[in-house]
């Protein structure tokens, strides 16, 4: 099942990275190697086989669902690129509309 | 003796009972790093003065009858994937390389209050992604042993800053072998604890299932020391587990092995590895059975015939999810454009690194639709399946040996070139994550050619009482790891 160029530039807008031609096909033949390497697994007898099992981990535990107070609101917004009063500031979101 | 040529629970003795100042120990440091880093380069941001006013003032507290804590005077390298409130932290990224994070991670907090000095933050393949550090945006990390060779990675500024003596700790974090690989190329110890065992709160992440801090050092006594202070139950974290932590100290001073069931995986002997390190094993065998250890072999086949691919599809996955947050939005480099997608796209394009671009790629692809289903969840599967197996073999021994790595240190830019070659460094270290295992990686001497020689054990989980005792019954015919460019181990 190879992946076509198309593919990579599809998959690359839904990682939201910008890829340069010369990057694309580099990433095409990653893509194909290692999903070359990914077809072992097929060999596997897995039925049956929970997914999810993780018996040998500690269960998550719960804590108290408590209000505490926070003082890094300014470090954290200090941070910014682009900051208008205490909102982060972005560019429009949607193509094509006018300001 | 300077304080060069102790080890750090020697430093913390010396210093708890004033026969040495943080500040020496600090002056000591400083002047070691000023003398090897132009041609290791294992630091990305220096801490000269914060560590000299840190030592300053616990000189104070000691002066005035306080306690420092357990690591008093200690000076410790992090890993620069973990978080000090207000100290550049850069993942080895250009994403985020004026990143000034507004809190400390939990270990940093920890170390700290145990009176360590914070000396630097060490290099690393961007993101924790690599094994040679040659992956960091801004500089390789050469090998202390042969400069012309990798430190391993991704934690290689860590373990090549122990190695070279610039303090005799240092933290790193272990996601397929981050920790142990760079160890064993560095002539160390590192350990990557149990999954749960150590707080990640303030470890940046990269594949949330997997990822685990741990120490780096040349004693064995040091790991312990380190794991005592490290590894705390953290509320922050909820992956953090609540129950009781012995001390780890104690289990060191075992005489013997009697009693010790160590497995080799079969499949693993049939794995090809460089001679070196089949002899390493071999050695490291002789000691254990002499000191009262005995053989079994166990069987691991989905592990190693399944290991390498399963990960490389549940890390990439996990990755692509956690480094969605790096948007040029709220903080790290960002990219002018005209509309939000734009921003996204541009920002990530040129903040982030190629090998972290195949991450990205592989995770987003293995995750989308119509793929799920043929790649994530069969991964997931056979991830239930090696722990299982693990388990199993765990019935019949208390630990295992098993190489760390099949070749020793490669040099720079043999596999940089090839990262499907490159992740075939981590085949012996990444299934102990995927079953969130402990494992050690210690230094058992070095090739005729004089590079460091690493063989690993692996402990049931929470079983690091059992892996750090079998290291301290190897170190005690081996000695101590020497650092590199002279100054002997303490």
């Amino acid at each position: 099942m190879a992946v076509s160029k198309e593919e990579v530039r599809h998959i690359a807008l839904l990682a939201r990275l910008h890829v340069k031609d010369e990057e694309a096909v580099s990433l095409q033949r990653h893509l194909n190697g290692i999903l070359e390497h990914f077809e072992r697994l097929k060999g596997l007898n897995l039925e049956n086989v929970n997914p999810f099992e993780r018996e040998d981990l500690d269960v998550t535990p719960w804590r108290e669902d408590r209000v505490v107070s926070w003082d890094g609101r300014e470090d954290a917004l200090s941070q910014a690129p682009r900051r208008e009063g205490d909102f982060f500031r972005v560019p429009r979101i949607l193509e094509g509309e006018d300001d | 003796m300077t304080s060069l040529d102790l080890s750090g629970a020697q430093i913390a003795r010396a210093v708890r009972n004033g026969e040495l100042s943080a500040a020496e120990t600090v002056d000591a440091s400083i002047s070691r790093i000023l003398q090897l880093e132009g041609k290791v380069k294992a630091l990305l941001t220096p801490l000269f003065e914060r560590a000299k006013s840190f030592a300053d003032q616990l000189d104070r507290k000691i002066a005035s009858g306080e306690e420092p804590g357990p690591l008093a005077g200690v000076p410790v390298v992090i890993k620069d994937n973990l978080c000090m409130k207000g100290i550049r932290t850069t993942c080895g990224s250009r994403i985020l390389e004026n990143w000034h994070p507004p809190y400390d991670a939990s270990v940093v907090r920890f170390l700290e209050e145990a009176g360590a000095v914070v000396i630097g933050k060490a290099n690393m393949d961007e993101f924790a992604m690599g094994s040679s550090t040659e992956n960091s945006a801004f500089f390789p990390t050469r090998n202390p042993w042969d400069l012309e060779r990798v430190p391993g990675g991704s934690s290689g500024g860590s373990a090549a800053a122990v190695a070279c003596g610039y303090a005799p700790l240092s933290l790193g974090s272990d996601t397929g072998g981050s920790i142990r690989q760079p160890a064993a190329f560095c002539g160390i110890y590192g350990l990557k604890p149990t999954y749960g065992l150590v707080s990640r709160y303030g470890l940046v992440a990269f594949a949330s299932s997997l990822d685990q801090v741990g120490p780096f050092a040349r004693s064995v006594e040091d790991l312990a020391l380190a794991l005592n202070v490290l590894s705390k139950p953290d509320p922050a974290d909820a992956t953090s587990s609540r129950r009781c932590r012995p001390d780890y100290q104690k289990c060191l001073g075992r005489e013997d092995l009697k009693g010790l069931r160590v497995g080799i995986v079969r499949e693993f002997e049939a794995y090809p590895v460089q001679p070196e390190i089949g002899d390493a094993l071999g050695h490291v065998e002789g000691i254990l059975r002499e000191a009262g250890a005995t053989f079994l072999p166990v069987s691991l086949p989905t592990t190693i015939e399944a290991g390498l691919p399963c990960y490389y599809i549940l890390a990439p996955a996990e990755a692509s999810s956690n480094l969605a947050r790096y948007d040029g939005v709220r903080w790290g480099m960002s990219v002018e454009a005209e509309h939000l997608v734009d921003l996204y796209k541009k920002t990530r394009g040129e903040g982030f690194g190629a090998e972290v671009k195949r991450r990205i790629l592989t995770g987003t692809y293995v995750l989308s639709s119509g793929y799920y289903d043929a790649y994530y969840l069969v991964a997931q599967k056979a991830r239930t399946q090696i722990s299982r197996e693990f388990a199993e073999a765990f019935r019949n021994v208390d630990m295992l040996l098993m190489p760390t790595t099949p070749t020793l240190p490669f040099r720079q830019g043999e596999n940089s070139e090839d990262p499907l070659q490159m992740y075939l460094s981590d085949v012996f270290t990444l299934p102990v994550n995927l079953a969130s295992l402990p494992g050690l990686s210690l230094n058992a001497g070095r090739s005729s050619g004089g590079l460091p020689v690493g063989v690993q054990f692996v402990g049931p989980r929470w079983g690091e009482e059992t892996i750090l005792s079998a290291a301290g019954a190897v170190e005690r015919v081996l000695g101590k790891p020497a650092a590199a460019f002279g100054g002997e181990g303490a």
